[in-house]
């Protein structure tokens, strides 16, 4: 019985291999070698693994990288290669950087900050705190604001009602900025999330195209810019907080921080090395890389003994680095036996009925498509797995790679929806005043207005920068 | 004897906990308070665990700890615990959490019962079995919303899933009021011998009048059923305790939900019944669980150990 049970929670990897096996017995189609049918075997394992978790997703990148070896896609040294790269050391440069600064008490600071600027108006407060979620996590991370900025929107509830089910709109609104602010700014800049990074990768790979960190924000901020007081209007609108001014927390959150005293010399410290490290990447981190450049800044950290190694060790998540060195790896060898082509090329030949062939309507086509998958796997394993295909769609079809790279990326975080599709989401419903429901409320509002915000920016803006 | 208390923070969770801490003071028990909080991802679990250590820098709760300060304090008001209110900076610290986001606040009773309170994460159901299990209980209370919502025909509720799968004897206290009179239901099983003198002792105990009644499924059976009445009567003279004899003719679940109203606590042994069985059929208690509007005590025996003996 219990045997048995047990074999039925591990079910799916027996279909995702039975799947996979089916597909090798099949003869390959034309336009794919043997090679790439192995290839897209591998992909749709893959691709189950990721939606549906029966292994813990790090072991998904162990399986990456061992099936690719005994398929016989490529060496063991060239596997090993392709799992590590300038985009993975950026990844694992970058959250040891947040880690550092999520030690600080910096938390108290911003939450002053915030309040400082926006009073104790509820809207008000609601919008800061989108905003500055949103320009925190563009440059450290959504996973890490909301975990820096949780505690805040947990301070703002207690400080206006003692009993937060009387105030459960104002709650969930609080809370909601602060995830899908950091969410909808991952994409802000290259370091705001690993899949950016992916797609830093696939672009030198498959293009030999290398964008600057300060391309990548002149193409990506307008959407955060954008859609920041959308965010926080749908949540006023939708939730109705039962309190319009939080005079009395806004009171009380500047005293309990008046009682932390001045900013330490650490805390000074910190901030000059982040923003050091930022200034790096804006300017010379197109000759010695953004991965280098994100190391130098956490060995900075380390040396100065702001963050000791064994926070590092055991508050960095090496899995994702592991889950990311995977998806890279996969999606080279998707470009490499050309099923990325192959797979291209049959969604155009799929889509000509339709009479979409380049440009607009095959971006939005895209980022439909990305949404959709976003929302059963996480963002970096849609990038992953869908990056490869949507470049080549574009590179075949005549519409720019760039374009499209940024609209796999940007629709990626579009997973308003649940409270498990998004680090940031998952964190913030982590504190227990959440329902998953409350998710839904506002969250298809949300994905409708940042889909055809996305559109226009893409044909406007992005056109203004002739792409 | 050791008792665990279910809450989920919600009004008849509550009532609940007033029952239980009454219980735990007659029968000089050790009550532990179990609140579960909704299971996150482990993907999330480090950066999760720095922003509660955050919490604990801004001496803030997660609501999961309000719902336990309230039951502590309900214990108090009953007059368990004599505790003074727990101070803001005391909270925070006894509230710090490991790793694993479990953590535990120990206070002593009155008479020197332990009461803990407890804080687990995962799936309600799971988490309540692996606390009854682990810490080696000999009672769990759980409150139920005490109306049949359509989750609970496909799902089941929480409580209902707890009554069946759980190791030791569970009250659900659904509707709790009072505890003047006990219902107990034989029906000749070893089990329900077990219920009779586990009913008599917690009833002399509370001081509560105490029925028995036994239900012939048909006319023909109704001698029988009488018999088992008078043994279970018999049981309970020699613990001392007077008890009413009541005899009905009916199915089982239906006879003892229409004669419940004019009690305050159901007391009944656990179904014998297989997995099997019990899926295709259901069971007696679990059908009185269900469809019946009042608590209900199903008592097992724990193996290994006597179950539901007072310390004294």
């Amino acid at each position: 019985m219990t045997l048995f049970s047990k074999l039925l929670e591990k079910k799916w990897i027996f279909i995702a291999f039975a799947v996979g096996g089916f597909l090798l017995s099949m003869p390959t189609p034309e336009g794919l070698s043997p090679r790439g049918m192995r290839t897209l075997a591998l992909l749709v394992v893959v691709f189950i693994f990721f939606v549906t978790e029966p292994i813990p997703l790090p072991g998904v990148a162990l399986f990456i990288a061992i099936s690719e070896v005994l398929l016989g896609l490529a060496k063991p040294s060239v596997v090993a290669q392709s799992f590590m790269s300038d985009s993975v050391f950026f990844i694992m440069g970058s959250l040891m950087i947040a880690t550092a600064l999520v030690k600080q008490n910096l938390d108290k600071r911003i939450a002053l900050a915030i309040v400082g600027i926006t009073g104790p108006r509820a809207d008000r407060i609601i919008l800061g705190l989108v905003v500055v979620s949103g320009l925190l996590a563009s440059f450290i991370g959504e996973h890490t604001v909301a975990a820096m900025m949780m505690p805040v929107g947990v301070a703002l509830i207690k400080y206006t009602h003692d009993d937060w089910r009387k105030i459960r709109n104002l709650s969930v609104a609080i809370l909601l900025s602060i995830a899908y602010g950091a969410m909808i700014a991952g994409a802000g800049t290259p370091s705001g999330g690993a899949r950016n990074a992916i797609m830093l990768a696939y672009w030198q790979e498959m293009f030999d195209l290398r964008i600057s960190y300060f391309e990548w924000i002149t193409f990506a901020y307008p959407m955060l810019l954008v859609s920041a007081p959308i965010i926080s209007f749908v949540l006023y609108r939708t939730f109705k907080p039962e309190v319009t001014d939080l005079s009395p927390a806004v009171a009380a959150l500047k005293e309990k921080v008046a009682k932390s005293g001045k900013m330490s010399q650490k805390e000074w410290l910190t901030i000059i090395i982040f923003l050091f490290t930022v200034l790096m990447w804006m300017t010379i981190s197109d000759t010695i890389g953004l991965g280098i450049t994100a190391l130098i800044g956490a060995l900075l950290f380390l040396t100065m003994g702001i963050v000791k190694w064994e926070d590092l060790n055991n508050n960095v998540n090496w899995g994702t680095i592991l889950i990311y060195g995977g998806a890279i790896s996969l999606g080279i060898m998707m470009k490499r036996t050309g099923v990325a082509e192959w797979l291209s090329h049959s969604f155009l030949t799929w889509l000509e009925p339709t009479g979409i062939r380049s440009g607009l309507p095959l971006l939005a086509v895209m980022s439909f498509i990305t949404i959709l998958m976003a929302m059963v796997m996480s963002s970096g394993a849609t990038v992953g797995i869908l990056g490869p295909i949507t470049l080549n769609i574009a590179s075949l079809s005549g519409t720019s790679v760039i374009a499209a790279g940024f609209i796999t990326v940007i629709s990626s975080s579009f997973c308003f929806l649940t409270a498990v599709a998004s680090p940031a989401c998952n964190i913030i419903y982590g504190s227990g005043y959440l329902k998953k429901s409350d998710f839904l409320k506002a969250g298809w509002k949300l994905i409708i207005l940042s889909f055809i915000v996305i559109q226009l920016i893409s044909v406007g803006y992005w056109r203004l920068l002739g792409h | 004897m050791k008792v665990l208390m279910c809450t989920d923070g919600e009004g008849y969770a509550e009532d609940a906990i007033r029952f239980g801490g009454r219980l735990a003071k007659a029968m000089n028990a050790d009550v532990s308070i179990l609140h579960v909080r909704p299971p996150i991802s482990p993907r999330n679990r480090v950066l999760l665990t720095t922003a509660r250590k955050k919490l604990g820098e801004w001496n803030l709760e997660i609501p999961g700890v309000d719902s336990l300060i309230r039951a502590k304090e309900i214990l108090t008001e009953i007059g368990l615990t004599k505790t003074a209110p727990l101070k803001e900076e005391k909270v925070s610290r006894a509230f710090r959490v490991d790793v694993h986001g479990a953590t535990e606040l120990h206070l002593i009773g009155l008479r020197g019962e332990m009461v803990r309170l407890r804080l687990r994460e995962g799936h309600p159901v799971n988490e309540i079995l692996e606390e009854a299990d682990f810490g080696d209980y000999d009672l769990v209370i759980i409150g139920s919303r005490g109306h049949k919502g359509y989750s609970t025909h496909f799902v089941g509720s929480t409580a209902l899933r707890v009554s069946d799968l759980a190791a030791c004897s569970v009250l659900i206290a659904k509707n709790i009021k009072a505890e003047n009179t006990f219902l107990l239901c034989t029906d000749g099983s070893r089990l329900a011998e077990r219920a009779e003198i586990i009913g008599a002792e917690i009833a002399q105990k509370m001081g509560a009048k105490m029925t028995i009644l036994s239900v012939a499924e048909g006319e023909e059976n109704k001698e029988e059923a009488m018999q088992l009445t008078r043994r279970a009567d018999m049981i309970l003279s020699q613990l001392g305790v007077n008890a009413e004899q009541k005899t009905r003719v009916g199915r089982p679940s239906e006879e003892i939900i229409d004669e419940a109203k004019d009690h305050d606590i159901v007391v009944m042994g656990a179904s014998g019944s297989s997995a099997v069985k019990k899926f295709f059929l259901g069971s007696t208690p679990l059908k009185v669980i269900e469809y019946g509007e009042c608590p209900v005590l199903v008592v097992r025996e724990k193996r290994g150990k006597i179950s539901l003996q007072g310390t004294n």
